[in-house]
């Protein structure tokens, strides 16, 4: 059957085979439009809550996914602070610690040196005083014998003449006196 | 003892001297006795020891002094010894030769010598001390062995040291 024998029109039809009678539009269409008014009245706004609580949902799903985001941005920003600042803190230590080794050994060093040249110090005035020492006691040694030396000459030496020359000198010098 | 007294026993000897006519004689002696008694620990314990009697103390000095120095100075030391003041004697009788220069108007020069002097040395070093020190001296030797040699003569506060023993002693100071 071609599609033109299909719409021809049967003659003993009342209406159009292919659209209702106007009646049945008219009760249709306010039917629909009842139906479709009490969906839009009584369906609308639950569909719209629904609509918008899924709304709500996806944006509170949008944003805590933005704000986990964000967080693990932040957490990521942290950890690459972090990592530099240990990095600059390790390079700080060791350079302190290379710092404080260098001046240690200077340190050392110098003490050392200082200690060195005091203890040369201390055995040159040792050894000067030891020698001073030993030269004020030679010097005593020698004056002592000397001066007991001369107690035992003196008299011997002090005979008669001696001792008038002795008088004799001590009356002349006091009489030029004055 | 207290200064007037040893100034009174002064007096009094002196006066007793000058009275007998023996000033001179009996200050000199009385001079090298109490230096002798100054330099003899033995002779000065002898004649102030309490414990000894007054009498044999006075016959020490009499064997001590007696044909060796007048009757007048072995008369008055015997007194003060006898007395108990042997202890001041050389104080006593450094008054007494004060006052004897005083009367003489001379100063005392206390020399010392390892040697006794001759007449003629005292006299011209008499003469000597004199011209240093523009003061008429009453000289008074002592021989004292510790000088060595040469003289130190003391005229008041003034001291002239020509001994042997202060070189010596120098010289050791130096050495």
């Amino acid at each position: 059957m071609s599609l033109l024998s299909l719409l021809a029109a049967d003659p003993s039809e009342t209406h159009h085979w292919l659209l209702p009678e106007t009646a049945e539009i008219i009760y249709g269409g306010i039917a629909s439009v009842i139906v479709i008014g009490g969906l839009v009245k009584f369906a609308g706004p639950m569909v719209k809550k629904s609509m918008a609580a899924r709304t709500e949902r996806i944006q509170k799903e949008l944003d805590a996914s933005a704000n986990d985001l964000a967080s693990a941005q932040s957490d990521a920003a942290g950890i690459r602070t972090a990592l530099g600042d240990i990095d600059a803190e390790r390079a700080r230590l060791l350079a302190d610690a290379n710092a404080q080794a260098e001046a240690l050994l200077r340190d050392g060093r110098a003490r050392l040196t200082a200690e060195i040249a005091e203890l040369e110090a201390k055995a040159d005035a040792d050894i000067a005083a030891a020698a001073a020492r030993g030269g004020d006691e030679l010097r005593t040694e020698i004056g002592r014998v000397s001066a007991s030396a001369l107690d035992k000459v003196l008299p011997s030496v002090l005979d008669d003449a001696t001792q008038q020359s002795l008088v004799e000198n001590f009356i002349s010098k006091v009489g030029a006196s004055r | 003892m207290s200064d007037n007294r040893i100034e009174g026993y002064a007096r009094a000897l002196f006066e007793i001297a000058r009275a007998e006519g023996t000033i001179d004689e009996v200050e000199d002696e009385l001079f090298r006795l109490a230096r002798t008694l100054e330099s003899s620990d033995a002779l000065r314990n002898a004649l102030t020891d309490e414990k000894i009697p007054a009498v044999r103390r006075q016959g020490i000095v009499e064997d001590l002094l007696g044909g060796k120095a007048t009757a007048t100075t072995t008369q008055l030391v015997s007194m003060v010894v006898g007395g108990g003041r042997g202890r001041d004697l050389p104080a006593i009788v450094d008054k007494l030769v004060q006052r004897a220069s005083r009367e003489k108007k001379l100063e005392v020069a206390e020399v010392r010598s390892a040697v006794a002097l001759t007449a003629d040395q005292q006299t011209r070093l008499a003469a000597a001390l004199a011209n240093a020190t523009g003061k008429q001296v009453n000289l008074k030797v002592i021989v004292d062995p510790s000088v060595l040699g040469g003289i130190v003569a003391t005229v008041g506060d003034t001291v002239i040291d020509g001994s042997i023993r202060t070189r010596l002693d120098n010289v050791k100071g130096r050495l």
